[in-house]
C-alpha cells in the first residue's frame, strides 16, 4: 500500500532548477534508493518528501493528505512523529551524550526521562554502541556517531526513514556495517526507507532504485540482491 | 609574505568580516574617547595655594568633580572604568563570523600559508581595525574639544576643553590600544590550531571549573575591608598612604571582578549540571549540555555586564552611605534647633556615577547581543539539522533562553553581592557629632560684640552618633532588574536570528 507519493514535484534554488517534475511512490516497509550524479536533485527530492522543503509546484501526499500545503509546524510534527531523518554528518547535538541524543525525539514527544533513556539504551545496544551511551559525539569515532544518529532516527519507530548519504562519511567496512544494521532494523519494524546515495553498492541494499538526472527521473529499477547480516532478503 | 599581501588578506572577507572590522574599530573608538577623557581630567593642572584659593581648586570649571584636585583621580578612574565594557564589546566582536573566518584561514593554509602567517593575519586584522578606531577616536576627541569649548560669562567651562594630555599620553592611547588588542588576539589564538583541513581548538575540560574564583572574590573583599583600618593606622604616613590605598583599591577591585567573571564559569557549569539532572523537557536538556560543554561562554558573554554590576553594587553602597550621613546630619541640626540644609554635592555626584553605570550596562548589552547572535549563527547548521528532524523551533528558542538566563540570574546576584560587599567594606558605618557648635540666636552684630556675645551665643554639644549604613536593597533590586531586562532583550534579539538560522536551506550550506 502506497504511503508517500510525490507527483510532478518541481523545486528550484533561485534560477537553478533542482527538480523538474519528479513522480515517486513509496509503499509501506519499502526501501527505495535515490541515486544519480552530483547536483541531480537527490537531496532536494528527499527534503521535499520529508517536508523539510516545500516544492515550488507538484504535490507530496502522506497517506492521502497533501503535506506540501501544511504549515511548517505541522510538517515538523509529522517529521517528529512519523518520519525519521538521517544525514551524512553533523546531526548529533555536540553537547549531549549519545544516550541523550537518542532520547531527544522521545523527550520531544513527551516521554518521561527515565523511559526515554531506557529506550535509548536499548537502541544503542541494537546498534552495538551501548558502551558510548554516556560519551559525547566529539569523543566517538565516525562509525559510532553514525550508529547513534541512526538509532536516534529509528527510536520513535517511524513509518519512513529519510537517509541522505548516511554512510558518505564512513570507510567502506564501517559504512556497510551501519547500513546492514539500518536495513535489518527497518525491515523488522516495517519502516520504509528513502536512501539517497551516489554509490551503486549502497543502492544495492534497496528494493528499488530511482536514478535521477538533471532533476528528472532517468529510470527506475530493482535493487540487487545483497546478503544481509542475519539472513537474506 | 609581503606586508601589502598580508594586509590585503587580513582585510579580505565577507560582509560578516566587514561587520567584525567595523565593530572592532567602533569599540576602539569608544575606548579611545573614554581613555582620552580620563587623561584630560588628569592633565588639569592644580594651581598653587593662595589666600583666596587655599584648597587649590581649579576654578575655571563649574563642576567640583573637575575643579577639586582630590576628586579628579576618582573622576578619571570612573572614566577609565567605562573602557572595561567597551573593551569587552571589542572582545565579543572579535568572535563575529568566526566559522567563516576559520574556513578562510584553513583555505589559506591549504594554499600554502604557514601557521605563523595565518596567526599574523588574524592579529593584523584586529590591530588594523583597532588602529583605525583609535585614529578616528583621536579625531573625534580633537574636533569635539574645539566644538565644546564654550566658556560662560564668568569664563568658566563645563568640560576641561582648555587642557590637552601630553603627546606621549595621547600616543600611548592611540597606539597602545591596538597593540593591546592585537596581543589579546594572539593570546586567544594560542589554543587554536589552523590546519589545511580546518580550525581546531583545544578540547574543553571534562571537569567543570573549580570553585577557586571564591578565593579571588574573598581577597578582593578583604582588600577593601582593610582600607579603612589602614587609613586610621597610617594616617600620618603620607608617603605610605599615597600608594598603599590606591593599590589596595585597584588590586581588590580587580581581584573581585576577575573572581566574579571566573565564578560565572563555575556557576554556568553547575547550573548545567543541575539542569541536566532535573530537566524534564528537551529545551532544558539542550541548554544543560551547552552550559556544561562550554561553561566559560557565560564568563565571556557576561563579563562586561558583571563588571558594570559590581561597580553598580559598590556605588549603591556608597550612595546609601551618603544618604545615611545626610540624614544623620539633618537630625543633628534639628537637635541643635537649626534648619540644617545639607550639602547635596555628594549625592548629586552619585547621579553621575549611576549615569556612567547605566551607560556601561547599555554597552555591555550591545556586547551580549553580539555574543548571543554569534553563538546562534555559528551553530546554525546544527540547529537546522535539529529542525529537520522535527525539533520545534519553540524548543530551540526555549533552550537559547535557558542558556542565557540559567547562568545570568545567579551571576547577576553574585556581582551585586560582591559590589555591595566591596562598597560596604569602605563605608559600612556613619558617625557624626562628638563636638560642639556655637549658635548665634540674634543678629551677627550682637553675636560678634564682646559685650553681648555671651547673651546671644549658645553652645550646643552634639553627642557622637554612629549608625550602620543600611543595605540598599531597593537600589540593588533596580540594578538587578535592569541587568535582567538587558539579558531578556538580548535573548529576544537572539531569537529573531534563531528563526533565520534554523532555515532548512542551511542544510545545503557547507
Amino acid at each position: 500500500m502506497t504511503q508517500l507519493q510525490a507527483r510532478g514535484v518541481v523545486r528550484a534554488y533561485g534560477p537553478t532548477p533542482a527538480l523538474r517534475g519528479v513522480t515517486l511512490d513509496l509503499a509501506e516497509g519499502e526501501i527505495v534508493a535515490v541515486t544519480g550524479p552530483s547536483g541531480c536533485g537527490k537531496s532536494t527530492l528527499l527534503h521535499c518528501l520529508a517536508g523539510i522543503l516545500r516544492p515550488d509546484a507538484g504535490e507530496v501526499t502522506w497517506r492521502g493528505h497533501r503535506i506540501d500545503t501544511w504549515s511548517e509546524a505541522a510538517r515538523s510534527r509529522l517529521r517528529r512523529t512519523e518520519f525519521g531523518v538521517l544525514f551524512q554528518f553533523g546531526q548529533l547535538v555536540a553537547e549531549l551524550t549519545a544516550a541523550e541524543n537518542v532520547a531527544l525525539p522521545l523527550l520531544l514527544a513527551g516521554t518521561g526521562r527515565r523511559e526515554a533513556r531506557t529506550a535509548a539504551l536499548t537502541w544503542l545496544e541494537r546498534f552495538g554502541v551501548a558502551e558510548v551511551a554516556d560519551v559525547r559525539p566529539g569523543e566517538m569515532s565516525g562509525g559510532q556517531q553514525q550508529r547513534c544518529a541512526t538509532a536516534r532516527a529509528l527510536v520513535t519507530e517511524p513509518r519512513v526513514l529519510f537517509a541522505d548519504e548516511p554512510t558518505g562519511a564512513l570507510d567502506t567496512l564501517t559504512g556497510e556495517q551501519v547500513l546492514t544494521q539500518l536495513v535489518r532494523l527497518a525491515r523488522e519494524q516495517r519502516t520504509a526507507v528513502v536512501l539517497v546515495t551516489h554509490e551503486p553498492r549502497i543502492a544495492a541494499y534497496a528494493d528499488r532504485e530511482i536514478v535521477l538526472r538533471d532533476g528528472l527521473v532517468d529510470h527506475t529499477g530493482l535493487g540487487l540482491d545483497v546478503p544481509l547480516a542475519g539472513g537474506t532478503r | 609574505m609581503r606586508p601589502t599581501t598580508l594586509l590585503r588578506l587580513a582585510l579580505a572577507g565577507t560582509r560578516t568580516d566587514t561587520a567584525r572590522v567595523v565593530l572592532t574599530a567602533l569599540s576602539a573608538l569608544l575606548a579611545t574617547l573614554a581613555g582620552l577623557a580620563a587623561l584630560t581630567v588628569l592633565a588639569i593642572p592644580t594651581p598653587a595655594a593662595t589666600d583666596e584659593n587655599q584648597n587649590r581648586w581649579s576654578e575655571q570649571y563649574h563642576n567640583a568633580l573637575l575643579a577639586e584636585p582630590g576628586l579628579r583621580g576618582g573622576t578619571a578612574f570612573a572614566l577609565l572604568m567605562l573602557m572595561v565594557p567597551v573593551l569587552a564589546l571589542a572582545g565579543q566582536c572579535a568572535r563575529l563570523g568566526a566559522p567563516a573566518r576559520d574556513r578562510r584561514l584553513a583555505a589559506l593554509r591549504l594554499a600554502g600559508a604557514t601557521p605563523g602567517q595565518v596567526t599574523r593575519l588574524v592579529v593584523l586584522e584586529t590591530g588594523v581595525a583597532a588602529l583605525l578606531g583609535t585614529l578616528v577616536g583621536l579625531g573625534v576627541y580633537l574636533v569635539g574639544r574645539d566644538l565644546l569649548h564654550r566658556p560662560d560669562a564668568q569664563g568658566q567651562l563645563a568640560l576641561p576643553t582648555d587642557v590637552l594630555p601630553s603627546t606621549g599620553a595621547l600616543a600611548g592611547v592611540v597606539f597602545g590600544l591596538p597593540v593591546v588588542a592585537a596581543l589579546a588576539t594572539a593570546l586567544m589564538l594560542r589554543t587554536v590550531t589552523t590546519s589545511p583541513l580546518g580550525v581546531s581548538r583545544k578540547a574543553t575540560r571534562e571537569r567543570g571549573p573549580g570553585p577557586w574564583a571564591g578565593l579571588l572574590i574573598g581577597f578582593g573583599v578583604a582588600s577593601f575591608a582593610v582600607i579603612r583600618p589602614v587609613v586610621y593606622r597610617f594616617a600620618d604616613d603620607d608617603e605610605l598612604m599615597a600608594w598603599l590605598v590606591p593599590v589596595l583599591f585597584a588590586v581588590g577591585a580587580l581581584a573581585a571582578m576577575i573572581g566574579v567573571v571566573i565564578g560565572t564559569g563555575w556557576l554556568s557549569y553547575h547550573c548545567g549540571r543541575l539542569l541536566r539532572r532535573h530537566a524534564r523537557g528537551p529545551a532544558a536538556l539542550l541548554a544543560a549540555g551547552r552550559l556544561m560543554a562550554d561553561p566559560w561562554a557565560g564568563s565571556r558573554t557576561f563579563a562586561a555586564l558583571l563588571a558594570a554590576l559590581i561597580f553598580g553594587g559598590g556605588a549603591a553602597a556608597q550612595r546609601a552611605y551618603f544618604g545615611t550621613k545626610d540624614q544623620l546630619e539633618r537630625e543633628q541640626s534639628r537637635f541643635a534647633g537649626l534648619d540644617g540644609g545639607t550639602n547635596p554635592f555628594y549625592l548629586s555626584t552619585m547621579d553621575y556615577v549611576d549615569g556612567a553605570i547605566a551607560v556601561a550596562i547599555l554597552i555591555a548589552t550591545g556586547g551580549l547581543i553580539v555574543a548571543l547572535v554569534e553563538g546562534i549563527v555559528a551553530r546554525r547548521r546544527a540547529y537546522a539539522a535539529l529542525v529537520a528532524t522535527g525539533v520545534p523551533r519553540a524548543t530551540l528558542s526555549r533552550s537559547v533562553a535557558w542558556q542565557a538566563l540559567a547562568p545570568a540570574v545567579p551571576a547577576i546576584l553574585l556581582a551585586l553581592t560582591v559590589g555591595t560587599l566591596l562598597g560596604r567594606g569602605l563605608v559600612a558605618e556613619v558617625s557624626a557629632g562628638g563636638g560642639s557648635a556655637t549658635i548665634c540666636e540674634a543678629t551677627a552684630a550682637l553675636c560678634e560684640d564682646p559685650a553681648t556675645s555671651a547673651q546671644y551665643n549658645r553652645i550646643v554639644y552634639y553627642p557622637e552618633v554612629q549608625r550602620a549604613v543600611p543595605v540598599p536593597l531597593e537600589h540593588l533590586a533596580w540594578l538587578g532588574a535592569g541587568a535582567l531586562a538587558a539579558v531578556l532583550v538580548t535573548v529576544g534579539v537572539g531569537l529573531l536570528f534563531l528563526r533565520a538560522s534554523t532555515a532548512l536551506d542551511e542544510l545545503r550550506t557547507t
